[in-house]
């Protein structure tokens, strides 16, 4: 049997840059290879030597779709190093605001990314023709992840309002309730979206390697927990000890350094899987009832039901900032302190900040000097993460589709299918 | 030149459009897609041929229109976008990053030696890397978006103007005369450095009216006095220093502050 090369230059529906190449010599997996053809950004140098409050307001460039996260995550190494305790009314907002990314990426991912392939389509956009309906509540979804950002960060992408020790804005009482009726009116298109991302036929495979995620007791932790955990081999560790616990490495056909488990040598994927495997049991009841429906229960281990986890996580994220923004009109209790950002001392040190990004666990340790300029500057992302697991899983599908006989389209598609449904972020990978 | 949207016959003809990204965010193809409830009837304006974020289709032979987010980071962006000029009639930049350099332009400075603070060997899958440059450092552009991100509706205007002309100019005040019209107090009197004072205005003062003084997202002004803004900061008490480091956050590539130097 000859020799079959397959490539796919530039991926389309992703975002960033990034190469397919896979050779299958008689009838075997010569090379798989993911290669991210993007330079890198070189944010971490970049950063040496400014200022502190610049640290948030560049790191939000590293991704357009996350970058709410990117704040968020910076804010919260800087505020570790300066020993800031934010108001329980900020960390609800900050809440609110990378749930919107949530909205937005997901919906983005799901409908104008991933379902194309389904559909037997080059893009979402002749869905409008061929069902409006579809087309019109997918992207007003979207859209409501938009305005959840809007209201809260100042605008849909880079926010503008959130800053260390808290917000220098907030939406009227009436916002809230007004986005608390939006979000109610949403949950059953996203129910339907679970069913439908469901009902697409994937290759059935098993990845090889642990999942990471965020993990708090009897939460779905998002942005206001410290521990992570691996999924498989139950080990937990503190965000300060990344550097211990997960090693980068590089590759040479990737502009994006990879990742592993230090101790095990193990790949992990992270992102809506990860989660609902580590936190199913914490999810709001619609979302958990969706999720039992289709059969979505841990451990999951088919990395292409990333899918179907994040849309049982747009339903999540519905109901559970519906509440949010209801707690947050209403100011009561502990919601009832100021957002107003707190007053606070700058000092050297080092700090970890982690969040859930919508792709996965997202990382950056800074080190201030007593001035508050950065001295060093590490991100590690979770597309960059995710890399050594998706080759894992490429390999794995490529090989069962051989061994059935499939055609190198058929492989060249169910490839590309499984990339996209790593959600990767190419750009953000080569920070 | 002829106007893309008449074929020979006086048909009209939907013009040919292609979208590419260069080193970014992706934040301003997003912002397109963020028009939601308009989107179908920009499209309905246009013949896309190539938007790799949204679309498998390959990039055409021919068209009329190139839309091109993203810095200059490498040698193969540079070809591609030597490439877009000679194909398009109309060259559209978007965002900080075309129009600037924008935040990848703060690896300009002393860019050689930064690979080596983030890889050991640089991945061969890096290409050739170059100092980050704006698009209008390799070839002239017809029209801008500016900021970081662009905002969709400023999009859809510049758009519709690339489609079916326009002699209007650009604005190139500073975002002060903004503040003025919103009565918005002023950042330098609590002594906040603020670089409304030196930045193409067109936002309407976005982040001030949030509370956060501006970052120059939109590029330094044409009509900028940068030693007289320095002089001003100063005497509200900002250290020198510090203007400078803030004016290069989205300038750092700006030939007038290099003169300046």
């Amino acid at each position: 049997m000859a020799k079959t090369a397959l490539h796919v230059d530039h991926v389309a529906r992703v975002e960033g840059h990034g190469n397919i190449h896979v050779v299958i010599e008689d009838g075997r997996v010569k090379t798989c290879e993911m290669n991210v053809t993007e330079p890198a950004r070189l944010f971490e140098s970049m950063v040496r030597g400014r200022v502190f409050d610049d640290v948030p307001y560049v790191a939000s460039r590293v991704c357009g779709i996350c970058s709410s996260s990117h704040v968020i995550t910076s804010l919260k190494a800087i505020e570790s190093i300066f020993g800031v305790q934010v108001s329980d009314r900020t960390n609800a907002l900050r809440e609110l605001l990378a749930y919107g990314s949530y909205l937005q990426n997901h919906a983005t991912h799901l409908f104008v990314f991933a379902a194309p392939d389904f559909l037997g389509m080059g893009s979402v956009f002749p869905l409008a023709e061929i069902d409006r309906g579809l087309y019109d509540k997918a992207l007003a979804l979207k859209a409501l992840g938009n305005e959840l950002c809007t209201e809260v960060g100042g605008r849909s992408v880079h926010p503008i309002t959130a800053v260390v020790g808290g917000f220098t804005h907030e939406p009227p009482r009436e916002t809230f309730l007004a986005l608390a009726d939006k979000l109610d009116e949403a949950v059953a298109f996203a129910v339907s979206a679970v069913d439908l991302f469901k009902s697409f036929e994937v290759p059935d495979i098993r990845m090889s390697g642990d999942f990471l995620a965020m993990q708090a007791d009897g939460r779905y932790p998002v942005c206001d927990s410290d521990e992570a955990l691996f999924v498989r081999s139950g080990k937990r560790f503190d965000a300060a000890d990344v550097e211990n616990v997960i090693e980068e490495y590089e590759m040479s056909h990737s502009g994006a350094l990879f990742a592993r488990c230090r101790d095990t040598q193990d790949a992990y994927m992270t992102g809506a899987l990860a989660r609902v495997n580590a936190s199913w049991s914490n999810l709001c009841h619609t979302a958990k009832v969706a999720a039992a429906k289709v059969g979505l229960r841990p451990p999951e281990r088919n990395p292409y039901m990333n899918n179907v986890a994040q849309a049982v996580e747009l339903v999540d994220v519905l109901e559970h900032c519906a509440r949010l923004c209801r707690e947050l009109a209403a100011g009561e209790g502990n919601l009832s302190a100021s957002s107003a950002p707190v007053p606070y001392q700058v000092r050297a040190g080092v700090g970890v900040g982690f969040t859930e990004a919508p792709r996965g666990a997202l990382f950056h340790r800074l080190e201030l000097d007593e001035e508050g300029r950065v001295v060093t500057a590490s991100i590690l992302t979770p597309t960059a993460q995710n890399l050594a697991s998706m080759e894992a899983d490429m390999r794995a599908v490529v090989e069962k589709l051989v061994d059935e006989g499939c055609s190198a389209d058929a492989i060249r598609l169910e490839v590309e299918k499984l990339v996209r449904a790593y959600d990767p972020c190419f750009s953000c990978s080569v920070h | 030149m002829s106007n893309s949207v008449f074929n020979g016959g006086g048909e009209r003809v939907a013009p040919r459009v292609v979208v590419v990204g260069l080193a970014s965010c992706f934040g301003c193809q997003l912002q397109v897609t963020n028009a939601e409830q308009y989107l179908l009837d920009v499209l309905g304006q246009i013949d896309l041929r190539y938007w790799q974020l949204a679309s498998d289709d390959p990039m055409p032979e021919e068209f009329d229109v190139a839309i091109i987010e993203g810095a200059v980071t490498n040698e193969e962006a540079e070809r591609t976008v030597r490439l877009l000029r000679e194909r398009a009639s109309k060259v559209i930049v978007i965002g900080a990053c075309a129009n600037t350099a924008g935040i990848p332009g703060m690896a300009a400075e002393g860019f050689f030696q930064r690979p080596s603070q983030v890889y050991d060997r640089v991945p061969k899958a890096c290409g050739n890397m170059l100092s980050p440059r704006p698009v209008d450092a390799v070839i002239p552009v017809d029209y801008r978006v500016r900021a970081c991100p662009i905002d969709p509706y400023d999009f859809i205007d510049v758009l519709q103007r690339a489609l079916y002309g326009s002699n209007k100019s650009y604005a190139s005040a500073t975002m002060c005369g903004e503040c003025k019209r919103n009565e918005s107090s002023c950042f330098y009197a609590s002594g906040t450095l603020c670089l409304g004072l030196v930045t193409t205005a067109g936002c309407g003062a976005k982040c001030v009216n949030l509370g956060r003084p501006c970052n120059g997202c939109r590029g330094l002004s044409a009509d900028a006095n940068v030693a007289s803004a320095r002089a001003a900061a100063v005497r509200f008490g900002i250290d020198p220093t510090r203007f400078d480091d803030a004016l290069r956050l989205f300038n750092q590539t700006n030939p007038a502050l290099a003169e300046e130097d």
